[in-house]
């Protein structure tokens, strides 16, 4: 009973058994939801395996593998152009170029593509081209914070100890705010999921889910649409637990004083 | 009274003046301080800085730690002919910051490393402080699972392998209880006595704790005109020699007569300021 009071109480913390049992009875929630709702318009779960049955034998494999190869490109040429940039923006010279590139998020996708195509010279490549852009504005926006917001104590402990320019960036920002990086990719690598889709449906000369899906919701094929957006999220949080194992491996101290660890 | 003699200036500032947008915040600060030397014993030096809030010890405390530069004049250690340079002399935050990416063992190697370059000899020395530092235990954690007394020592031991036996502590006593306080003016004491060029300078507002543990007490303050109304930029008023007054290297000083006198002296003229 107490324990059922903690669930609605702000701020408590829950045992692990707790948590499992409280996951476990909203999964259950939603999939009776699921199951029961009335509205034509939700696919029941039946019909949407069904529908991930016949769309594996047209081929959703293959065109998972070519999504998953061309997310993972765009995911690490973003991150490493993104990482470099929002560390350059110790360098005054470069705030205001980065500045300008997280400014250029409120730009739409489908402005930017005739100026992309003029430069690629695949559709692989235009399509590359436009995620790394679409991710690398928001990924370099949120980078270029958490540099900013790092403690001047932080600097000031680096030069007591001896260290020239180059190496303080090196063990306060590279080093230090490892565990943000980590923090930030995982949420940009997110949005590169959702992202693909567009530019897989901007253009479709190699296929890709995004394409899959754009083609099963022009013809209004429901239970098609949900069983590839289950893929995604299949897929999606698959590639976020991943990140965050590895943000566990390189930085185990970013969550021993969290209070739900 | 104990037997001893002054010897080489250690650490000098000389008419250093800072100036924020034309304001003057420090105004031709000068002091120094010089080894203290004893027969058959190790004596380190322990100045207290106090003054009251506001009154620009910070921005001296920066400019005696290299982090900052002063608009005119100059800080000097171990008689060299140049301004003093981040690293030389370490500073202890209040808030003890560390390297939160490392463990205590890696942000002590880091350290130590920084002047020493052969690693076995740089390993040793660092196990040789966490062993009397009583933090052997603790080498592998994270600063953040360590105690607030456990990190402060942590932070000392840091910038004591790092600089040239200079270390200024940011108010080394705030929000401690009774026996914390006693805790860290006997490590204060034990560092500064580690070596006889070690020199501490504890920045404070507690002037009983800094005069128990310092052997000179430096008063920061402004002068004030006819009116009694501030003048702008403020400069060590006061200088208070306690080996002089016999009121330092006593156990239990602070329940002797002349040193609670000796306090009371200090916050009458702390009040004036």
């Amino acid at each position: 009973m107490n324990e059922a009071i903690e669930l609605l109480a702000p701020n408590r913390v829950i045992s692990k058994k707790t948590v499992r049992w409280l996951v476990g009875f909203q999964l259950l929630m939603l999939l009776s939801i699921w199951i029961f709702s009335p509205t034509v318009f939700l696919p029941k779960p039946r019909e949407v395996f069904r529908a991930l049955g016949d769309l594996w034998f047209e081929g959703l494999g293959g065109e998972l593998i070519t999504s998953f190869y061309l997310n993972i490109q765009a995911i690490a040429i973003s991150a490493c152009l993104s990482l470099l940039l929002a560390y350059l923006t110790v360098i005054p010279f470069f705030r205001p170029i980065v500045a300008l590139l997280s400014k250029l998020r409120f730009l739409s996708m489908v402005g930017l593509t005739f100026f992309f195509t003029l430069m690629a010279t695949t559709g692989h490549e235009l399509k590359l081209f436009l995620l790394v852009f679409s991710v690398s504005v928001f990924f370099v926006t949120g980078m270029a914070e958490v540099v900013a917001s790092i403690p001047k104590e932080k600097f000031d402990l680096a030069r007591t100890l001896r260290m020239g320019d180059w190496r303080v960036v090196y063990e306060v920002i590279v080093l230090g705010q490892a565990d943000k990086a980590f923090e930030v990719l995982r949420q940009n690598a997110a949005m590169g999921w959702m992202m693909l889709t567009m530019v897989e449906g901007i253009s479709r000369s190699e296929g890709g889910i995004g394409a899959m899906l754009l083609n099963q919701n022009k013809h209004f094929h429901l239970s098609a649409v949900f069983a590839i957006q289950l893929t995604i999220l299949l897929l999606g949080l698959g590639q976020d637990y991943a990140i965050g194992l590895l943000r566990k491996i390189f930085c185990p101290y970013a969550d021993l004083t969290l209070e739900r660890k | 009274m104990v037997s001893y003699t002054y010897g080489k200036t250690l650490l000098k500032i000389e008419n250093v003046s800072l100036e924020y947008d034309g304001r003057p915040i420090l105004r031709n600060v000068s002091a120094e301080i010089k080894d203290i030397l004893r027969p058959d014993c190790t004596q380190g030096q322990v100045v207290g800085f106090l003054g009251p809030s506001g009154i620009g010890k910070t921005q001296l405390f920066r400019i005696i730690a290299g982090l900052n530069p002063p608009t005119s004049g100059r800080v000097t250690v171990n008689g060299l002919d140049r301004p003093v340079k981040a690293g030389e002399v370490g500073v202890v935050a209040q808030d003890y910051p560390l390297f939160e990416h490392r463990t205590v063992l890696s942000n002590l190697l880091l350290a130590a490393n920084r002047k020493e370059k052969d690693d076995k000899v740089a390993h040793d020395k660092v196990l040789q402080y966490l062993n009397d530092f009583e933090l052997i235990d603790k080498a592998r954690l994270y600063p953040v699972q360590l105690s607030g007394g456990q990190r402060q020592r942590c932070a000392i031991i840091q910038q004591i392998l790092c600089s040239d036996h200079f270390l200024l502590m940011d108010e080394p006593f705030s929000g401690l209880d009774l026996l914390m306080l006693e805790r860290t003016c006997a490590l204060i004491q034990k560092v500064a006595n580690m070596d006889e060029l070690n020199t501490i300078i504890v920045v404070t507002h507690d002037v009983t704790a800094a005069a128990s543990v310092a052997d000179h007490l430096w008063l920061m303050g402004r002068d004030h005109d006819a009116k009694g109304t501030p003048l702008p930029g403020s400069h060590i008023v006061e200088t208070y020699d306690l080996i002089e007054r016999n009121l330092c290297w006593h156990p239990e000083i602070i329940t002797h007569p002349q040193f609670v006198e000796f306090v009371r002296e200090v916050k009458d003229r702390f009040r004036t300021l």
